[in-house]
């Protein structure tokens, strides 16, 4: 008899560790997206000088970086798959919910790696002044939440399609674009010593929203090929 | 964990299952039974479903209408778990390139909530004779270890139901004689579906079902 | 033919009326009229939007293909009624306040929703197969339907408010003359009735299209 319901959470589980495994062999994913990063940090910050003073702009320009960075790399977790053949493989040995979120907690920690190379650089190369670390984690974390949240959901449905990078990003760029908002005002309002509350609630709810959307959604996401 | 068979009974039926790649329907209100062990073969000209047939029953496609079911004990297995009563190999079941034989076993297992995945993937490893390859990444194995490799998969968790789509292909003479062989082992212990237009494999089975380009199909 | 020469004659003959008939909003000048196009096509945006939604839903939970012709061709009619409606919110902010484009809550709702329709139609053109492509769309659109309430209500905290909200507020009452009261609801119900027109048109395009689909293959 085959084991029970404790096994969703191994399955993610293992899930989470083959990605990291697979991502650590290859590390084409990785390498690709800090680069990405770095570079459109790099032409920004040359393009526009330091900008101490304009944190509206700073505000923007962050999240427009990470932005492009998650654009750029977070589809490739399921775009492997359906370049390898292994959703086959994947779709035999979990159920869609426990694939969603293994591919999901990979996608955050990837996330995760670029800002903290991301946001640092960005601080230094813009000139930005010293932020409150304590909003702006927040910020940080609940957005990066968000972003992952849908743009996994948004990957896994292009990895089916003919389109690719391009594609993901037109049809993705709706779902995130609430997150770019609130992101973007609350970053700006932790260096102009406003309170971040309503940004980070909103932050929150949006993030479980796409979560529970996503529950009800990954079950039909794949039942052909 | 592995499936205690033998008191239970699997029991694989389809009602009136019709897929369709488009308009075309590749076969129409398809009805049978089939309660293990034992062997069933499923046999067509090529094009006439077998490998769809296999793929609805292993719950990874959603048929155009009708169903399929499977039963474990008097109850019916939802589509979602059905993965985890069914063991499936198929020429394009892929594994991943940048793992090795034994990790991708082991990822399996692990997936699938099964205790001691690495002692086990091992195990099924030594069972289809692929015990000195199992540190060697998937993409470098020759197609024939590439098929075994997929045997041992299908039988990780010693599932009540084998679904076997062409599992004599890539595979040389001695081994398809020791395939033939292992196959009928299996049938007395599980219920086995084969999809193969070889003769010798289709042999084994006690029971049938034919797809042709009419697209009914009678178990015989 | 009767209905739809009808349709004709309502649309046209309210439209009449707005020039000659009703009067002008004395803040808005001349510019009144263009609230009897904008808020109609802004309205059928919204209403196609949600048609679409509701039959994609509706699919994943029968999968009948007649849902996803339905969910297909009303946010195609949306994206046309989308571009509609923001053309003309962009001339009328023009007239009034000399600027084509501001990012006022309702220009930037507006052009959310016309980036939800392109993105939309933009997945379902990537695929070829119907089934896939049904459910696909379908899954899309139960995400985009979260993101349009937050889309509609993120953005009025953030950016300020150009709109005229004292006089027309689609949430509440409408303090109109009872002349513009009257035009605006005739043509708001006309629109409505284009949309049905246009709707019922491309669902039957798309059927024989899926029929003759299965005749060429």
């Amino acid at each position: 008899m085959p084991a029970s319901g404790s096994s969703s959470g191994r399955a993610v589980w293992a899930i989470l560790r083959k990605e990291c495994r697979s991502e650590w062999r290859t590390r084409y994913g990785l390498n690709a997206a800090l680069l990405f990063a770095v570079t459109s940090l790099a032409s920004t910050s040359f393009a526009v000088g330091r900008m101490s003073d304009r944190t509206d702009v700073l505000a923007a320009l962050l999240w427009v970086v990470l932005l492009f960075a998650a654009l750029a790399s977070l589809a490739h977790t399921f775009v492997r798959e359906t370049e390898g053949h292994t959703m086959t493989l994947l779709r035999l040995v979990a159920t869609p919910t426990s694939i969603a979120l293994g591919k999901l907690l990979f996608n955050l920690l990837f996330l995760i790696s670029i800002e903290l190379v991301t946001v640092p650089l960005f601080l230094i190369f813009m000139g930005a002044p010293a932020p409150r670390w304590g909003p702006l984690l927040a910020i940080l974390g609940l957005g990066s939440l968000a972003l992952g949240a849908g743009a996994t959901l948004v990957a896994a449905i292009i990895a089916q399609t003919r389109g690719r990078g391009a594609l993901f990003a037109g049809v993705s760029f709706p779902v995130l674009l609430p997150i770019l908002a609130a992101a973007v005002s609350g970053t700006r309002a932790q260096w102009s010593g406003a309170p971040v509350t309503a940004e980070l609630r909103l932050l929150a709810a949006y993030a479980v929203a796409l979560l529970a959307a996503s529950l009800l959604l990954y079950d039909h996401l794949w039942e052909d090929a | 964990m592995s499936a205690a068979l033998g008191d239970e009974g699997v029991t694989v039926e389809a009602r009136a299952l019709t897929h369709r790649y488009g308009h075309r329907a590749v076969f129409e209100r398809l009805s049978f039974s089939f309660r293990g062990p034992g062997i069933v073969a499923v046999r067509g000209p090529n094009g006439s479903g077998k490998s769809t047939l296999l793929r609805l029953l292993a719950g990874l496609l959603r048929p155009s209408s009708g169903e399929s079911a499977l039963t474990a004990g008097g109850r019916t297995i939802p589509p979602r778990e059905r993965h985890r009563w069914i063991g499936y190999a198929a020429p394009d079941l892929a594994f991943y390139p940048e793992l090795t034989a034994l990790e991708n076993l082991s990822f399996a297992a692990e997936a699938r909530g099964l205790s001691s995945p690495a002692k086990r993937g091992r195990e099924r490893l030594r069972k289809v004779g692929l015990e000195g390859r199992e540190n060697e990444r998937a993409d470098a194995l020759s197609s024939g270890m590439a098929q075994r490799l997929r045997l041992a998969f299908a039988l990780l968790d010693d599932p009540p139901l084998l679904l076997l789509d062409e599992p004599g292909s890539h595979l040389d003479d001695e081994g398809r004689r020791s395939l033939a062989s292992w196959i009928g082992d299996e049938g007395s212990r599980r219920l086995v579906m084969i999809a193969t237009n070889d003769e010798r494999e289709g042999a084994l089975a006690g029971q049938r079902v034919e797809l042709g380009s009419r697209g009914v199909g009678d178990p015989a | 033919m009767i209905a739809r020469g009808l349709l004709l004659l309502w649309i046209a003959g309210w439209i009449v009326a707005a020039f000659l008939w009703a009067p002008l909003v004395p803040v808005l000048g001349e510019t009144t009229r263009v609230l009897y196009f904008h808020i109609p096509a802004a309205w059928v945006t919204v209403l196609a939007l949600g048609w679409s939604m509701v039959h994609s839903l509706l699919y994943l939970k029968r999968r009948n293909l007649e849902h996803d012709h339905q969910a297909a061709a009303a946010a195609e009619i949306g994206l046309l009624f989308c571009v509609v409606a923001t053309v003309s919110g962009a001339l009328w902010a023009k007239a009034m306040w000399g600027a084509y484009w501001n990012w006022d809550p309702r220009e930037t709702s507006i052009f959310f929703l016309l980036l939800i329709y392109a993105a939309y139609l933009a997945l379902r053109s990537a695929i070829d197969q119907p089934e896939r492509r049904a459910r696909l769309a379908a899954v899309y659109s139960g995400i985009a339907f979260v993101s349009v309430p937050f889309l509609i209500f993120v953005v009025p905290r953030i950016y300020f408010s150009l709109h005229p909200d004292p006089l027309i507020n689609p949430r509440g009452k409408v303090d109109m003359d009872p002349r513009i009261r009257v035009v605006f609801f005739a043509l708001l119900v006309g629109f409505t009735m284009l949309f049905f027109w246009v709707q019922s048109l491309r669902v039957r395009v798309a059927r024989v299209e899926h029929r003759r689909q299965g005749s060429v293959a």
